[in-house]
């Protein structure tokens, strides 16, 4: 065992030292980027989300087949594949979408099959959905009617 | 919980069809029918509970189902099982996944 211990070293630090050079750089900084990336993605819908910011206020009709992330006001008709209102998030008008997750403020209508409220949400209006899940303390008024 | 302290409490089982108003000082648990309104500290529903009348309670939560009308002055909790319809009073309210509410929702 002892007389082996030298021959093994030599070895594993002569790989080492080969395969050094090519750990160091290009991985760490390469992967959490991807796999964040793809994990975001993946979850929701592959094609990219319209973003609608904090402090942008759109008053019209919104139609996307994809997924739509509101942190800023939207006045009027929403219709969307799945939709977040953040928690800065305001809706004031329809919701028309298959996916909808409210952490802001949602005044009017909401149709979906799943609907997603937070804790911190407030929805006001009459609210058709398929399959619902309310966080402990979303603040709710109106009509529910169950599909 | 329930069983260390009855005093005070309903408990209806199942296959029990209870018809008539009930004033329940602690906790109400229903796994049977109660036809009436029933009010108390607390309602439990059971899987197999229905309850066709007005509920009245601080807390409720619900496994089974309620009709026409349900206030929970503190906590309401639809399960994913239970099922709750006509008009909701409420302090602060959780409905699980695949709980079903059919009806109109009032904050208290």
């Amino acid at each position: 065992m002892f007389s082996k211990k030298p021959n093994d070293s030599e070895d594993n630090s002569s790989a080492n030292s080969q395969n050094q050079y090519p750990e160091y750089t290009p991985e760490p900084a390469a992967e959490p980027e991807q796999s964040v990336y793809e994990g975001a993605s993946n979850r929701i819908n592959p094609t990219k989300p319209s973003i609608i910011s904090e402090g942008f206020e759109f008053v019209g009709t919104i139609t996307s087949d994809g997924v739509l992330n509101i942190s800023g006001v939207i006045k009027g008709k929403v219709t969307a594949k799945s939709v977040l209102v953040d928690s800065t998030g305001l809706v004031e008008g329809e919701l028309f979408s298959d996916q909808v997750m409210v952490k802001g403020k949602v005044l009017g209508d909401i149709n979906c099959d799943e609907l997603n409220i937070g804790p911190l949400a407030e929805v006001d209006g009459s609210v058709s959905y398929d399959s619902v899940h309310i966080q402990r303390g979303g603040k709710i008024k109106g009509h529910f009617i169950k599909k | 919980m329930v069983e260390a302290n009855q005093s005070g409490c309903l408990f209806v089982g199942e296959g029990v069809v209870l018809k008539g108003n009930f004033a329940v000082p602690d906790i109400a648990s229903v796994s049977g029918v109660v036809e009436g309104d029933l009010s108390a500290k607390q309602v439990i529903v059971e899987s197999t509970g229905l309850i066709r009348g007005k509920v009245t309670a601080e807390s409720v939560d619900i496994r089974g189902e309620v009709a026409e009308q349900l206030t929970a002055s503190r906590s309401l909790i639809i399960r994913s099982s239970g099922k709750v319809g006509g008009s909701v009073h409420y302090a602060e309210i959780e409905i699980e996944k695949g709980g079903s509410l059919h009806g109109d929702l009032h904050l208290i």
